[in-house]
């Protein structure tokens, strides 16, 4: 899985929403996510990848979540 | 006498903050408080370096005890006012608006704990992670700033998700409230709305009379919209902002209708003023002395804690 899918994944499972309706482009705007909804889902990110996670420094679509998760992930 | 590890960790006597209001809080009515033995907390709210740096020297010739700052972390002076608290060095900061992270190290290394107020038990864990020394668990009963979370819900949650001291905010105002919080696990309390009226608070004499006169319903929120709703008094500015809110006004044009609303509360003005307060204000009605609120609270929740007993068969 790429870490766009692995992203999606548990952006997904969050907000009980299907794989599909999210894509790379898709922002937390996108889909109502407020800042308490944003920090769970960095916490699960955290979990899910093994390195910390910065709300924000992350970037707001999954594009950028992956750049930065990359980044981190050498 | 009720005593807390934030007591030891601050060097306080009495687990007690009084709350960082915007315009309210200035250096007298926060070294009025750490007299009578809780934490006065000046507000950085104006976002005005000399300002803030005026109201922290007056707290500091008024009291020798430990005395806070309460700073948003937003606007931008932020930098500057961070760097001011480190070098004034209060004994406590307490942030709002986001995480401190970037300043921690600055502010730890000027011997000054950190304390931000969380919004919800996984900024409270982000916070732990980023060094804080406890925090404020703040519901939306509370006056001024509010999140969706009430005090009973958010404060057990929060303390289950950190292991540094939690202080629980928002709609205590006597020892009724501060007995409940200890027993949700929080490590000490903060009040705002009770020391609007204490007689060292500056505040219009017309915004005292109002929190005073308050019932339970008197408060109203609003704000939602833009992204920060607020808690204040029901009055013709607060009224008029909820009928306007969701029509088709610009968000700037709702943005301007706001503007210098709190200054006018501060100076009384029925008609402009947005006169922030919380829920419990229908339970003030008399105005006392910061030594006053603090002892009959304290005094008050002492009782009640001995008596728990009496519940259980």
């Amino acid at each position: 899985m790429t870490t766009e899918e692995r992203i999606i994944k548990v952006i997904a499972s969050h907000l009980e929403m299907e794989e599909s309706e999210i894509t790379e482009a898709t922002t937390f705007e996108d889909l109502g996510v407020d800042s308490l909804d944003a920090v769970e889902i960095m916490m699960e990110l955290e979990d899910e990848f093994g390195v910390e996670v910065k709300a924000e420094e992350a970037g707001k679509s999954v594009k950028e979540l992956a750049d930065y998760l990359n980044a981190k992930l050498g | 006498m009720i005593k807390s590890s934030i007591c030891e960790q601050i060097g306080i006597e009495y687990p007690i903050f009084q709350g960082g209001m915007a315009r309210i809080s200035d250096g007298a009515l926060a070294a009025a408080v750490s007299e009578a033995g809780g934490l006065g907390i000046v507000s950085a709210a104006s976002g005005d370096v000399n300002q803030v740096s005026e109201q922290l020297d007056i707290a500091k010739k008024l009291t020798s005890k430990p005395f806070g700052v309460n700073v948003m972390l937003r606007g931008e002076n932020i930098d500057a006012l961070a760097k001011l608290i480190a070098d004034k060095k209060p004994a406590v900061v307490t942030t709002g608006a986001g995480n401190p992270e970037k300043y921690m190290d600055m502010w730890k290394a000027a011997g000054i704990k950190v304390i931000p107020v969380a919004a919800s038990a996984s900024f409270a864990k982000i916070f732990e992670r980023a060094g804080a020394d406890a925090v404020v668990a703040e519901g939306c009963e509370s006056g001024g700033h509010v999140g969706e979370l009430t005090t009973m819900a958010l404060v057990p949650q929060v303390c289950d998700a950190v292991s540094i001291p939690v202080i629980a905010a928002g709609g205590i105002a006597d020892g009724r409230g501060a007995a409940a919080a200890f027993m949700l696990g929080a490590e000490g309390i903060q009040v705002g709305t009770r020391f609007l009226v204490a007689t060292e608070c500056s505040i219009n004499q017309n915004y005292k009379d109002k929190v005073l006169k308050a019932s339970d319903t008197s408060t109203i929120v609003t704000g939602k919209r833009l992204g920060h709703p607020v808690r204040s008094l029901k009055s013709p500015f607060s009224r008029e902002y909820a009928k306007i809110e969701y029509t088709s006004i610009s968000n700037e044009d709702l943005e301007q209708f706001a503007v210098g609303s709190l200054a006018a509360a501060v100076n009384g003005d029925d008609k402009h003023g947005c006169f922030l307060a919380g829920q419990i204000s229908g339970l003030i009605n008399k105005e006392q002395t910061s030594a006053e609120i603090i002892k009959e609270i304290m005094e008050q929740a002492e009782e009640l804690l001995k008596g728990g007993a009496k519940w259980v068969r």
